[in-house]
């Protein structure tokens, strides 16, 4: 029946034969099974046993393989298969059941003569030595069969069959084959084979569930009866190695909905693969072939390899993604986060030893590697979004390799040899006390040279920095940090760079002094410089070492004297200031009205400016204020006499008016508000103030300035100064009359950037400790910097546009 | 705060970064000048550089 089933006449001698070949797998059981000490050999008895039952799954005639370990350490292992033939020979007179169970290399060929006699072609057994080698090292082993409606029956004792196979009893519609064995045990017998038989229950589970993926649809049973509590898990998974990958990465937080899948036959090799790349970083991928793993993978893995680089570098190439990013990736950073169950059925595969480490069939490698070209190419155009963001991690993982490389790089230079070889860039000082140096970074190279010319060589440093740069394509200039200016910075600074090196212990100046123009520009070069900060030298923030330079934005000057301002706000202070001087407010009763008095009333102009300014714009702020004036805006004031109150607030229209526009006519409205009309060149004009806003909160901030607005502006008041008088019907006419007053007689210069102040000017007002303002960052602020930054390096175009334009003034006025 | 490389909660050893793989990603984009603030287009340049318009009463510090 078989080419390894002795012949009748032999049949004596053959079995002493046999006999011996199962003494040598005694003798030197390592070489058979493994290991007989750590556990690892006694394990494998399980799994040569369960492979007969898998092949049989695959084979299509089992659904299940049960594998029990009993309370005496034994075990079963049973299938529902078409159970091994028992029929005594009738030339040979011995059964092929006792043949495979005392025959070495019998296992598994029991039914090449079948119809579908390949169907074991690529069976795996673990070494595939069969079972033979179990019976030759077990105490004894009983075989159980399940055929043609009877039960069958054989025992062995040391590989000896002890009572040849009988039948014991009927079984109607019974099928499959079981094996229980008694592993031999030295403690035992001294002459026994493994240390102890201490079966791991999650090992077995561990190698079982593997077996369950790579064998879709095979239903693995295992169960412990040695704990009081019996243990027992079902291992059955449909979707194969998909699910296998998808078990491995139970815990990890996938780039991607579903794990790609690819299967195949190349040449008579099946290849199936699932891949699924996670956020970590971390990669997994476990080569199998024939259900073995290789640990030290082998042809298939590097099948593998070598079509994942490709693929993805055709598709980076293809897709942009790596002329955008300019970052060359290797195959390390395409497998980090990758998680991979790669499995081949190879018929005759060799390896490179005993154990199956590593595959050395050169024809696996092009099967695998045709396979994924082909089919993760296909998968890559079918999928663009995660193709991007697989592509998009590998990317990310190809920069912080080179990162913390250039960080090495950085940090290693010999800082002071280095400072002293940035010519043109790093003007240092001499002072080699940390705590008693200054670095100024200064925007532009005009006002880096005047700060140059300007500084106190012996502790203030200046380094300029560039950060415009014309962005050709879209015609327009943005804002940078080069390459180059950062690693000069971080030269200068001394520290080194990156998480691993940074060292604040070695920064070389104690104040880090970022200077730039007050305007969009300077404010975007500031927020690049304090992110920068932030993000990767937050120790120095957290210190107190890095500050913001206050550089004056306005120059005023009468006669000799000089005056520098930093913003609008302080220009609008000393305007008044010199407006109020020598000015008088005659109010419409007599009441005269200067100094400190007039200066008080000048400041609460300012202060309801600012409230009319946060009124809706299509609400003239003239009318607003006319009817605060009159008392329109009071709680209350309206319901009792709305009439009265609209005329009152009509009348002062006309005040204001000029004589040929006045006309003004008022009158209540349905909805609480107040409407007011006048015919200009013939056309009537209307403005309303509507129920809701005479209602709004900024409404009744205004009312409550009610009382001094009438005490100041009940009648027309003139602004007396030197021999002029202008005529005031409201704080905004006084707030500009003080203003213009103030403007009489000085000249006003507006920097539009340091580089138009000399070297002098820039020493007097920015760099000069005893004159200057320096804002110390905190770590808050630049928190809120980031943001901003991170807004403005958004990806949606539109929206940032839209952003950078509503928040150029905000990004200046940064409150430090 | 959250890690401005991956919105993962930030680890106080690598703040403001979750990690110092997330850090190392910035620190390369920043190596390499990979952070471009995008700028105005011309016309809008010259309307920027006329300087900051009203509201000179908003408080500033």
């Amino acid at each position: 029946m078989t080419e390894t089933t002795p012949k009748k006449n032999e049949y004596g001698a053959e079995s002493i034969k046999v006999l011996k070949g199962l003494e040598a797998v005694r003798k030197r059981p390592g070489m058979y099974i493994g290991d007989t000490d750590d556990g690892s050999g006694l394990h494998h008895m399980v799994y040569e046993v369960v492979d007969n039952g898998i092949d049989e799954a695959l084979a299509g005639h089992a659904d299940y393989v049960n594998v029990k370990i009993h309370a005496d350490s034994s075990v079963s292992v049973r299938d529902n298969g078409r159970g091994i033939p028992v029929d005594m020979h009738p030339e040979e007179g011995v059964s092929a059941a006792e043949v495979i169970m005392t025959q070495l290399h019998a296992g598994g060929k029991f039914n090449n003569t079948d119809d579908d006699g390949n169907a074991y072609k690529v069976s795996g057994g673990l070494h595939g030595v069969g079972v033979s080698v179990v019976n030759a090292l077990s105490d004894w082993l009983e075989l159980r069969v399940w055929r043609n409606d009877k039960e069958y029956y054989a025992r062995f004792e040391k590989g000896e069959c002890v009572e040849h196979v009988r039948e014991v009893g009927d079984a109607p519609g019974e099928k499959g084959t079981e094996v229980r064995f008694m592993a031999s045990s030295k403690t035992h017998d001294p002459e026994g084979t493994f240390s102890n038989l201490e079966y791991s229950f999650k090992t077995l589970e561990t190698r079982l569930r593997e077996l369950a993926f790579l064998n879709s649809g095979v239903r693995i049973i295992i169960e412990d009866e040695r704990p009081a509590e019996a243990v027992k898990t079902e291992l059955f998974y449909e979707g194969g190695v998909k699910e296998f990958v998808k078990y491995l990465d139970r815990s990890k937080t996938p780039v991607m909905p579903e794990p790609i899948y690819m299967l195949g036959e190349v040449r008579g090799i099946g290849v199936e693969i699932a891949m699924w790349w996670n956020d970590s970083y971390h990669e997994n991928v476990l080569p199998f072939t024939n259900n073995i793993p290789q640990r030290d993978g082998g042809t298939h893995l590097a099948g593998l390899r070598g079509a994942l680089t490709r693929t993805i570098n055709n598709y980076a190439q293809s897709s942009g993604i790596a002329k955008k990013e300019k970052v060359d990736f290797t195959g390390d950073d395409a497998r980090e986060g990758l998680t991979c169950v790669l499995s081949v059925k190879v018929p005759d595969p060799k390896f490179s030893s005993q154990t199956k480490d590593k595959l050395v069939s050169s024809e696996v490698r092009p099967a695998v590697e045709n396979l994924v070209n082909e089919k993760l190419g296909e998968w890559f155009e079918e999928h663009p979004a995660e193709a991007k963001s697989i592509v998009g991690k590998i990317i990310e993982a190809a920069l912080a390799r080179e990162a913390a490389r250039k960080a090495r790089e950085l940090t290693r230079r010999k800082t002071a040899m280095d400072v002293a070889s940035l010519p043109g860039k790093l003007a240092d000082c001499q002072e080699k006390d940390p705590a008693l140096s200054e670095l100024f970074l200064v925007e532009g190279d005009s006002a880096g040279g005047s700060a140059k010319q300007g500084r106190e060589r012996k502790n203030q440093a200046v380094l300029p920095l560039r950060g415009k740069i014309l962005n050709v394509e879209r015609a327009r200039f943005d804002r940078m940090l080069s390459s180059d200016q950062i690693g000069t910075l971080i030269t200068a600074l001394g520290t080194g760079i990156g998480r691993d090196e940074f060292n604040i212990g070695k920064l070389r100046y104690h104040k880090i002094v970022i200077m730039t123009d007050a305007d969009v520009d300077g404010a975007h070069i500031r927020t690049l410089l304090l992110t920068f900060f932030f993000r990767q030298m937050p120790e120095l923030i957290e210190h107190g070492y890095l500050y913001i330079a206050q550089p004056p934005l306005y120059k005023v000057a009468r006669g000799k004297s000089e005056v520098y301002l930093k913003d609008q706000a302080a220009l609008e202070d000393f305007l008044i200031q010199q407006g109020v001087e020598g000015a008088m407010l005659r109010l419409g009763d007599g009441q005269e009205i200067a100094g400190q008095d007039l200066a008080r009333l000048v400041e609460e102009a300012r202060v309801i400016r600012r409230i009319l300014q946060a009124f809706p714009t299509h609400y003239p702020q003239r009318i607003i204020e006319q009817a605060a004036i009159a008392g329109a805006l009071l709680a209350g004031r309206l319901d009792a006499d709305a009439q009265g109150v609209a005329d009152e607030v009509a009348r002062r229209l006309d005040l204001v008016a000029l004589e040929y526009e006045r006309g003004w006519q008022g009158r209540p409205t349905q909805d609480h508000g107040l409407r007011f009309t006048r015919i200009l060149r013939g056309v009537e004009e209307a403005r309303t103030l509507d129920g809701p806003v005479l209602r709004s909160g900024e409404a009744r901030r205004l009312s409550q300035h009610t009382e001094s607005l009438q005490e100041a502006y009940a009648k027309p008041a003139k602004l007396v100064r030197k021999d002029r008088e202008t005529l005031i019907h409201g704080p905004i006419e006084l707030l500009n009359a003080v203003l213009q007053e103030g403007e009489k007689g000085l000249s006003l210069q507006r920097y539009k950037g340091l580089g138009e102040m000399n070297p002098e000017q820039l020493w007097e007002t920015t760099l000069d400790p005893s004159a200057r303002t320096l804002l110390q960052v905190r770590i808050e602020d630049v928190a809120e910097a980031d943001d901003i930054f991170t807004k403005l390096m958004g990806d949606v175009v539109e929206p940032r546009r839209e952003f950078i334009q509503q928040n150029a003034l905000s990004v200046e006025n940064l409150d430090f | 705060m959250s890690c401005p490389i991956c919105a993962k909660g930030s680890d106080p050893k690598y703040r403001p970064f979750c990690s110092k793989r997330c850090a190392d990603v910035d620190l390369g984009r920043w190596l390499r000048g990979a952070y471009v603030i995008p700028g105005t287009l011309a016309e809008e340049e010259e309307r920027a550089s006329e300087g900051a318009p009203a509201d000179p009463d908003k408080p500033l510090h």
